[in-house]
């Protein structure tokens, strides 16, 4: 029902319908550190006591229990206020104020009103509660920040008190803010949506709600300092809990150590450990689940299994007036008990499909009948019968293909049937339109409809894996042809054919992608034992050399789908005509419905292709290159070794061979632009792999490893360049979230973000958790955004190069602002020059290159990208000058610099709003925004953090029309 | 958002003679208490080739719904083999677990069937007419298929004014959209169903 980090982020609970808290240590999932038992009825709500002393849950039993984390022994129940409280919230989320003083319940009652109670740390006591809605409370949130008063200009008398801020949501579908030093709510918004609200969460930096209710729709509040107060950094913050209570976050565990933050490289050498350690547990872990959750579920102190075998009779059904039967269906579960399903699905044997199997797309359906070949492929016993003379199948060579298929975590039971005979599936096709079509016995609105394929190779059922068996097919389409649409007759060549392509390993898949130029591959490095055994499918033996990749194996047909919009797609058939015994190969290629067709003289092993190129390697280590239009461009290039991958972006050509180097060519203009280039350098260790393979538009190919790291190939620099670490401990430290533009932050896609995933998050919380010292905080950003944007820069990616700094550019403007307001003078001064200087000259040199012409010569792409142009320089026109004339101090001056830069070099950003000279145009303009004197104070302040972050939602009423009591 | 999502169908009492009734133990989700019935239909596919020969074996209507899971065992008769085309009544052929609401359909579940001879004898020489005695139906359970539409979940009227909408909408060729499917299949083998996690592996 809820979850709750522990302050020090190294526990977390999670109260359920089963009325525990269950403490899981984070550290080590899925370990329990306590199961809290004493609550009679559902628990909904959680809360930790922010220094760690506490935690508080609140359930449906009408009551609020706090827990003791030292002994996880309950501290005390409080009942007083919920006597005449009915179970009538989905939720009950408390929340225990910053300052540890309060802790405030959801809903509550006091002289039959509902109220949000106000328990007192000392003593527990209820003395106060918040008033004024008019249903249940459902969520309290207290800001994360604790307040103090804005300090006006020495007219204020006395050093206000520091308060906090909380949030309380209804069933009355309102909201209020309080403040503690206020008798009165701050903000009342009243009906912000259609149904009760469900959740509230405060930003970090404390001025901003987001609200979500039932009705499906999430609602985001900002509050400007002046409405809310100064917020306390985290240091005053920790003070105020030293002060109060001793050590702050008193519980120094082991496992707070991993979630610290880096301070010296002993620390991060154990963080690494653990990371490693956790990762390991993790795998296993999963193991464990899987096979726990087989237990079934109980409900209402009944299992599953009781359940199911008495429903039939249990079941209570009825006639309608107009004689229909009516079910009346046996409610196994309430609502939002969202926890069993696992347990739930595995104890009935729905789906009997097993791990590896290959599921088709729905272009392929397939049905087991059909697909005869596959339960040899997973080791059924083979049928003696069978001719075998071609295969060249040796056991051992079998058994390695098993095995490497599972290495690779490739089912490869890739049916050739199902391409390359679509005679075979006829009579099936016309079964399968049924399962998506609606028939005219079930009428309803056309909408759009969504299919599972989820074909399923193996059968368990005896009699149909009896069915199956090769030897039975044969006989029964020789006795019974029509009759049996499982046995449509196959000829006995053609079944020698399909036998052939199975024993030889087939790897390679063709499945539809989504990103036609970014295809992220995954493959691994085997074992040179396994690839001795492989090489024999190829006719040259080449050295052995230590690093040796996977190599796709022949399969008789594959498909690739290049694009799809537009829609383009290779067919790939091998072997498909015999002239006079000389087998040749169909390569077919359909674009948006224009196909064209060549053959080639030797089997392809995989193919590639992008909306320009379409290329196939083929057995004899050839590599073909066509046009998209189905030109040959050149003639076969000979590798150097066995293909491994294939890639193509754009005009780009990527091949990566089994010994591990690495080509990138591009075709048009018929250059090399890597050229054999060997990841030794980069797969070091024995066990490394490389997970992911990237070829960037502008032909910088990047591979993933499966250790985390991602490196680039600078071909300029002829390098390796590392552009990505998961386990950076920068990226988990910098904390630049307050710099995010609002809404294109998580819009940013490149191949640096499919590389690096997704933004994580996790690190950054520990950050703040931990109060870091505010200049590590502030430097390891700095160091994190400087990567980042040195990484889109060796990508080229222009897109990210632009987010990556502008987030940079915005992240010194904010760092500015709050050093000037925390008034450290001249240290802070100095502490921010120094990160600053050099990534500022090396951005701006980047742009100004030593051509003289502006608009990064070096790095045309930049332009092509965002389609601004060279009058972009004249900033620097403009700037020249400044600099030497205004400059005052070195920080003061790059920070105008830098603020200049955006708008113009970078294109498409929105103006700065603030005081603009209408009748200087363009950059000068800009300039005057910025005042001549001290750079820091006013002028900074006056550039918007995140212009737009003030737009408030649609529909939603503006926090400042809204205010008002209740 | 749909309001009812399938959690499991699971076919009991498989494989069975022809004759024998279907069973199906189907259990749903329910976020939000229906105000009308569901309906249920069981519809056994006598033909690849043509809709004509579909039997509707039998529709049931389930109701209350109130938020949250619920099951129910649907039991239908087997079909009626005279109306089954006697070129099919052998060999493969499909049966499908509908639901309606108001309606509307929003889910289908389709399972293949095998009907066959379980004595080699008459297999390999099956008689010319069917004999629907010796018939064994045999559902192939671990692969479902499942379908969902997209329904209006709301009130009469809306659901009119939805259809006016959407009928000109189909007449010029629906946008089909694939979205990944919860609920039916263990759910460890659910990332490889969704092509947005596949990776091309060589």
């Amino acid at each position: 029902m809820d979850v709750a980090w522990s302050p020090h982020d190294a526990w977390l609970a999670s109260c359920s319908v089963d009325n525990t808290v269950v403490i899981w240590n984070a550290v080590k999932f899925p370990e329990i550190l306590a199961t809290l038992r004493g609550h009679s009825g559902l628990v909904k709500g959680l809360t930790w006591d922010p220094v760690g002393k506490y935690i508080a849950s609140q359930a449906d039993d009408r009551s609020l229990k706090v827990w003791r984390t030292l002994d996880w022994q309950l501290e005390t129940s409080i009942t007083k206020p919920f006597d005449e409280c009915g179970g009538t919230t989905h939720v009950l989320r408390l929340s225990w104020s910053p300052d540890g003083h309060y802790l405030v319940s959801a809903h509550a009652m006091n002289n039959s009103g509902p109220t949000a109670q106000i328990i007192e740390r000392e003593g527990w006591k209820t003395n106060m509660d918040f008033v004024g809605h008019r249903k249940a409370v459902t969520v309290v949130k207290f800001n994360p920040k604790i307040f103090k008063k804005k300090q006006k200009n020495g007219s204020s008398a006395k050093p206000s008190c520091p308060y906090c801020c909380c949030a309380v949501g209804s069933k009355d579908r309102s909201l209020s803010v309080w403040l503690t030093c206020l008798k009165r709510p701050l903000v009342v918004i009243h009906e912000l949506f259609d149904k009760s609200i469900m959740d509230i969460s405060w930003t970090l930096n404390g001025l901003g709600i987001l609200v979500c209710s039932m009705d499906g729709s999430v609602a985001f509040l900002d509050f400007s300092q002046d409405e809310l107060g100064d917020p306390l950094s985290e240091e005053e913050k920790s003070r105020i809990h030293q002060s109060t209570y001793g050590k702050s976050l008193a519980i120094m565990t082991e496992a707070q150590l991993s979630t610290a933050v880096i301070e010296n490289p002993e620390m991060l050498k154990y963080q690494r450990r653990q990371q490693q350690q956790q990762l390991d547990q993790k795998s296993a872990s999963a193991r464990e689940t899987s096979s726990a959750a087989s237990v079934a579920g109980v409900v209402n102190g009944e299992s599953l299994e009781d359940i199911r075998k008495n429903l039939l009779k249990k079941q209570v059904e009825t006639r309608t007036a107009d004689g229909r039967r009516r079910i009346t269906p046996l409610c196994i579960a309430q609502l939002d008990t969202g926890d069993f399903s696992t347990a739930f699905f595995n104890s009935i044997p729905l789906s009997g499909s097993l791990a590896g199997t290959m599921l088709s797309s729905h272009s392929n359906p397939q049905l087991l009948p059909l697909d005869s070949s596959t339960p040899n492929s997973f080791g059924a016993s083979k049928p003696s019968t069978e001719p075998v003379a071609t295969t060249g199948a040796r056991p051992a060579g079998d058994t390695v293909s098993k095995d490497s298929v599972n290495a690779t975590s490739t089912p490869a039971a890739l049916s050739p049937s199902v391409l390359t005979t679509p005679s075979k599936i006829e009579p099936m096709k016309a079964f399968d339109s049924r399962f998506t079509e609606r028939s005219k016995a079930t009428p309803g609105a056309p909408s759009l409809t969504s299919v599972t394929p989820t074909a399923v190779e193996r059968l368990k059922e005896q009699n149909l894996v009896k069915e199956l068996r090769p030897r039975d097919l044969l006989e029964s389409s020789s006795d019974s042809d029509e009759k049996v649409p499982v046995a449509k007759p196959s000829s006995l060549s053609k079944r020698k054919l399909e036998l052939e392509v199975e024993t030889v390993e087939k790897k390679k898949k063709g499945r539809p992608r989504k990103d036609s130029r970014l295809m992220p591959v995954s493959l691994s490095v085997q074992s040179p034992a396994a690839l001795t055994a492989e090489k024999d499918a190829v006719c040259l033996s080449v050295p052995a050399p230590a690093l040796k990749l996977p190599m796709p194996g022949p399969q008789r047909a594959f498909t690739l789908q290049v694009s799809s919009d537009p829609s383009m797609y290779i067919e790939v058939e091998n072997e498909v005509t015999a002239v006079g015994g000389v087998k040749l190969s169909r390569l077919k290629c359909n674009r948006e419905g224009k196909e064209w067709e060549t053959v080639l003289t030797s089997r392809i092993l995989t193919a590639a292709g992008s909306c320009d190129v379409v290329c196939v390697a083929c057995e004899k280590r050839m590599l073909s290159v066509f046009s998209a239009c189905g030109r040959r461009l050149l003639p076969p290039i000979l590798l150097p070794s066995p293909i491994s991958t294939l890639h193509c972006t754009g005009s780009y050509v990527m091949a990566l061979t089994a010994a591990a180097t690495l080509s990138v060519w591009d075709v048009h203009r018929q250059v090399v632009v890597v050229k054999e280039e060997s990841l030794h350098s980069i797969l070091a260790g024995s066990d490394m792999t490389v997970s992911q393979i990237l070829l960037t538009q502008h032909g910088i190919p990047v591979m993933n490893l499966s250790d985390g790291k991602a490196y680039c190939f600078n071909p300029s620099l002829s390098t390796w360049n590392l552009v990505s670490d998961k386990q950076d401990s920068l990226a988990q430290c910098a904390d630049f979230r307050s710099s995010l533009p609002p809404q294109d932050a998580m819009l940013c896609s490149g191949p640096l973000a499919i590389v690096q995933g997704r933004a994580s998050t996790s690190g950054r919380q520990a950050a703040r958790l931990f109060s870091v010292p505010h200049v590590v905080q502030q430097e390891t950003t700095l160091a994190y955004l400087e990567n980042q944007v040195a990484a889109a820069l060796t990508l080229q990616s222009s897109h990210e190069y632009r987010h990556w700094l502008l987030l940079y550019a915005r992240y010194l403007v904010n760092e500015g602002s709050a050093e000037e307001g925390a008034a450290e003078g001249a240290a802070a001064g100095h502490r921010a020059e120094s990160p600053l200087s050099a990534p500022l000259y090396r951005v701006s040199g980047a742009a100004r290159h030593p051509e003289g012409q502006v608009a990064c010569p070096g790095l045309p792409w930049l332009q092509q990208g965002q389609g601004h142009t060279l009058a972009a320089d004249n900033a620097h026109g403009h700037l020249s000058p400044r600099q030497t004339t205004e400059g005052r101090g070195d920080t003061g001056r790059r920070w105008a610099v830098l603020c200049q830069r955006w708008p113009n070099s970078l294109g498409g950003l929105p103006p700065y709003p603030g005081p603009v000279a209408p009748s200087e145009g363009g950059s000068s303009a800009r300039h005057s925004s910025l005042p001549p004197g001290p750079l820091c104070g006013a002028g900074v302040g006056a550039l918007p953090c995140c212009p737009g972050v003030s737009e408030a939602l649609p529909g939603l009423p503006f926090p400042a029309r809204a205010r008002g009591g209740h | 958002m749909a309001k009812v999502s399938v959690l499991n169908v699971a076919v009991l009492e498989n494989p069975s003679p022809f004759h024998s009734p279907f069973r199906f133990e189907i259990s749903f989700e329910c976020n939000e208490a229906l105000a009308d019935d569901l309906e249920w239909k069981i519809i056994y596919v006598g033909s690849a080739e043509s809709e004509e020969f579909d039997q509707i074996l039998d529709s049931v209507l389930v109701g209350p719904v109130p938020a949250g899971r619920h099951m129910f065992i649907f039991q239908a008769d087997a079909p009626n083999p005279s109306l089954i085309p006697e070129t099919d009544a052998v060999g493969v052929t499909v049966v499908l677990i509908t639901c309606t609401y108001h309606g509307q359909e929003f889910i289908r579940v389709g399972y293949y069937v095998n009907n066959e001879y379980p004595s080699p004898e008459l297999r390999e020489n099956p008689p010319l007419k069917p004999d629907f005695s010796q018939l064994q139906r045999n559902i192939l359970a671990s692969n479902p298929r499942v379908t969902r539409f997209h329904i209006n979940w709301d009130n009469n009227m809306d659901r009119l004014e939805a259809i006016e909408n959407q009928d000109p909408a189909l007449g010029c060729g629906l946008p089909f959209s694939c979205a990944p499917i919860k609920g039916l299949g263990l759910p460890g083998c659910i990332p490889g169903l969704l092509p947005e996690n596949s990776m091309d592996c060589i």
